[in-house]
């Protein structure tokens, strides 16, 4: 039996890596809101967003979290095209199939790329205060650690504020409660899609910044992200944002937990776990709505 | 007018149903001829080959056609894409090379219990995938390579991990050129075996089925077809195929790493060459296989190791994906339709303006054929009739 303080630490942990997974499923539960989408290419923004925090912080000397001033509108404007320029051409008939190909073919493209140019050394930030960390109640908590949650924490929040108070956010929900009739009440239904796609670019900016500071990154590794991002909004229920944040908290903590008896390897696997026991027994996913039915 | 050539002249208006009737013995020997050719190309090529490298890399292509046929057992019936094909080949050659080496079974013994094996544990795979609609399966066939992945890569003890996986040589007498040679034509057998299996099922009414899944799934249960039954069925018969291939490579290339045999890249290999060559034909993935394989090879050795054959390969699918998708064999009949559309336009294409022109010069034909002989009119009242109906 592992003693309190290991577990508390686990706990800490676990949630604070819950919060980043939570930030980056939001991203994905959009585009699926949004489109149908499922968006295969998502981590591979993540990782690019971290190169850029690195080659910033390595080469020009700056903050890693000041990257975030270029990648998130440049995202943003990513997300924008990306939607408008190619997803919006492919057969509605066909769309969810093909889109995760074309997801999946930029995914690679952008692996592919990265190798390339920044070849396929593994890379870290060294950051002046990247070892420090403070005591809580026995639990040593790193402070990147404590900034990533905070970052995603915080775009996690203002997310919610734009997608609840906001014109834009409204017109968003409606795009996705139903296409057709936001666009009779005259509601720019592509447009606020195009724009939909750009915040959840721009989630993965934020959260790449995140990732960046306190991981060893390498261009395969967003593999090792979109499994577990993926497991998380089926458990959650396709399309839904708490249902999403919910399980990712949850299979973060269980992860963090689980890696004292079985090691970092083998703890990933709940996650796959989880997937194929939600699918099996519970396919709407625990939190889903009525988008997930179908799905 | 004169009379003697009336019979060979005056169907002119009647060339649209005498092609339809001509075409339908083409039809049928059109295919048969390609088949012949496409085999004696295929069977020809050892002894063609100018050196081994030349006959290792048809190996190679000739495994890439086998997988995507197999691939498109689910892809091209059903429509649902998996990315993850790649993990049931790596089972299947992980199964035949731990059956091997740790059970001591004879090498072919081990491939088919292997397959066998592979086939009952994508029972309950497809179980969990199959259950819901497009989205979750994509999700579950990529977590199920990258769970594999994982499993293999830990589990050193039993699969040796990251050190890879030695399997004996099935021949150990042979040389290597005839080793090649060997199972180039084991691989040929196999890919004639799937297309076999491929184009019964398209014939048959089980394969109906699974169109009309492919088609809309919500009729397709409402007008009683079994459709949950029917996808696992499908998903079965194609992980089995693809464990073969899987564990023929095993016994071929004598080394499994985890890395390459639980990649990512291989499911969408798969795919890319199915959808090359268009998932709704018999050869299709052949076709997109000979595409693929000849230009990953290709960029093997211009480029070597550099990540660049990913940006190739995921260019390639998203113009695939983007302009192409239904694939060559499509696009080639397409293109071909349109250029020889004056002797061929189907009845149905001729619009209504086309149709009262057509039908005036019929009738002035006819009343200028009235007064030559009673079987040309006959025989030009047939078009008449079968205009009538469209």
């Amino acid at each position: 039996m592992p003693s309190g303080a290991l577990l508390f630490q686990s706990v800490i942990l676990g949630l604070l890596l819950g919060g980043l997974y939570a930030l980056l499923a939001a991203g994905l539960t959009l585009y699926f809101g949004i489109m149908r989408v499922v968006m295969i290419a998502h981590s591979a923004f993540l990782i690019l967003a971290a190169y850029l925090a690195w080659w910033s912080h390595s080469r020009l000397g700056v903050d890693p979290l000041l990257s975030m001033v270029v990648t998130v509108p440049l995202f943003f404007g990513c997300g924008v095209l990306l939607q408008r320029l190619l997803l919006a051409r492919l057969r509605p008939v066909t769309l969810t199939m093909m889109s995760v190909l074309l997801t999946f073919a930029i995914a690679v493209v952008i692996e592919g790329l990265l190798g390339y140019v920044f070849t396929g050394t593994q890379r870290r930030i060294q950051l002046g205060y990247g070892s420090a960390s403070f005591g809580l109640f026995g639990a040593r908590i790193a402070v990147v650690k404590l900034i990533a949650f905070g970052l995603a924490a915080v775009a996690l929040a203002a997310l919610y504020l734009l997608m609840k108070k906001t014109t834009f956010g409204w017109a968003l929900r409606a795009t996705i409660q139903h296409r057709d009739a936001a666009r009779l009440v005259g509601i720019e239904t592509d447009r606020v899609a195009g724009y939909g796609f750009g915040i959840g670019l721009a989630t993965a900016a934020v959260g790449g910044t995140a990732l960046a500071l306190d991981t060893t990154i390498y261009p395969s590794l967003h593999w090792h992200w979109i499994g577990p991002l993926m497991a998380i909004i089926v458990v959650g229920g396709l399309g839904s944002v708490p249902g999403a944040a919910m399980a990712a908290m949850v299979l973060g903590l269980m992860q963090s937990l689980l890696q004292i008896p079985l090691g970092t390897t083998w703890a990933q696997t709940i996650f796959y776990l989880a997937l194929f026991a939600t699918l099996a027994f519970r396919p709407q996913g625990f939190f889903g709505g009525r988008l997930a039915q179908r799905f | 007018m004169p009379s003697a050539s009336e019979p060979t002249t005056a169907p002119t208006a009647a060339t649209a149903p005498a092609v339809t009737l001509a075409r339908r013995p083409v039809g049928r020997i059109v295919p048969a001829v390609a088949v012949l050719v496409l085999a004696a190309a295929v069977l020809s090529f050892p002894s063609l080959a100018p050196n081994p490298y030349i006959l290792s890399a048809g190996v190679v292509v000739l495994n890439y056609a086998v997988l995507s046929t197999s691939w498109n057992f689910v892809g091209g019936f059903t429509g649902y894409i998996s990315l993850g094909h790649g993990a049931l080949a790596g089972l299947g050659a992980y199964g035949t090379a731990l059956l091997v080496t740790r059970a001591g079974l004879p090498s072919f013994v081990a491939l088919a219990v292997a397959a066998l094996l592979v086939a009952a544990l994508a029972v309950p795979i497809g179980f969990a995938a199959l259950r819901v609609r497009g989205a979750s399966f994509v999700i579950v066939s990529i977590a199920l390579v990258l769970i594999l992945l994982l499993v293999f890569q830990s589990w050193a003890s039993l699969t040796g991990g990251s050190r890879g996986l030695v399997v004996p040589r099935p021949f150990p007498g042979l040389l290597r050129p005839e080793h090649h040679r060997v199972f180039y034509f084991l691989f040929a057998g196999l890919l004639g075996l799937a297309l076999l299996a491929w184009w019964l099922i398209d014939r048959s009414r089980f394969g109906l089925g699974l169109k009309a899944i492919r088609e809309d799934e919500d009729k397709a249960e409402a007008l009683g077809t079994p459709t949950f039954a029917y996808k696992l069925v499908v998903f079965v018969v194609s992980a089995g195929f693809t464990a073969l291939a899987g564990g023929l490579y095993a016994l071929w290339f004598g080394d499994l790493d985890p890395v390459f045999q639980f990649s990512i890249l291989t499911g969408s290999y798969m795919v890319l060459m199915a959808l090359l060559g268009g998932v709704r034909h018999l050869f299709g993935p052949v076709v997109g296989a000979l595409v693929v394989g000849f230009a990953l090879e290709y960029f093997k050795v211009e480029f070597g190791n550099t990540p660049l054959h990913l940006v190739a390969t995921g260019l390639l699918l998203a113009l695939v994906v983007l302009f192409m998708p239904d694939g060559v064999l499509p696009a080639i009949g397409g293109l071909l339709n349109r250029l020889s559309r004056p002797t061929q336009s189907s009845i149905r294409e001729v619009t209504a303006a086309q149709l009262r022109d057509e039908r005036a010069a019929a009738s002035a034909a006819e009343g200028t054929r009235d007064r030559g002989d009673a079987a040309a009119a006959t025989a030009g009242g047939r078009p008449q009739s079968t205009r009538e109906r469209a």
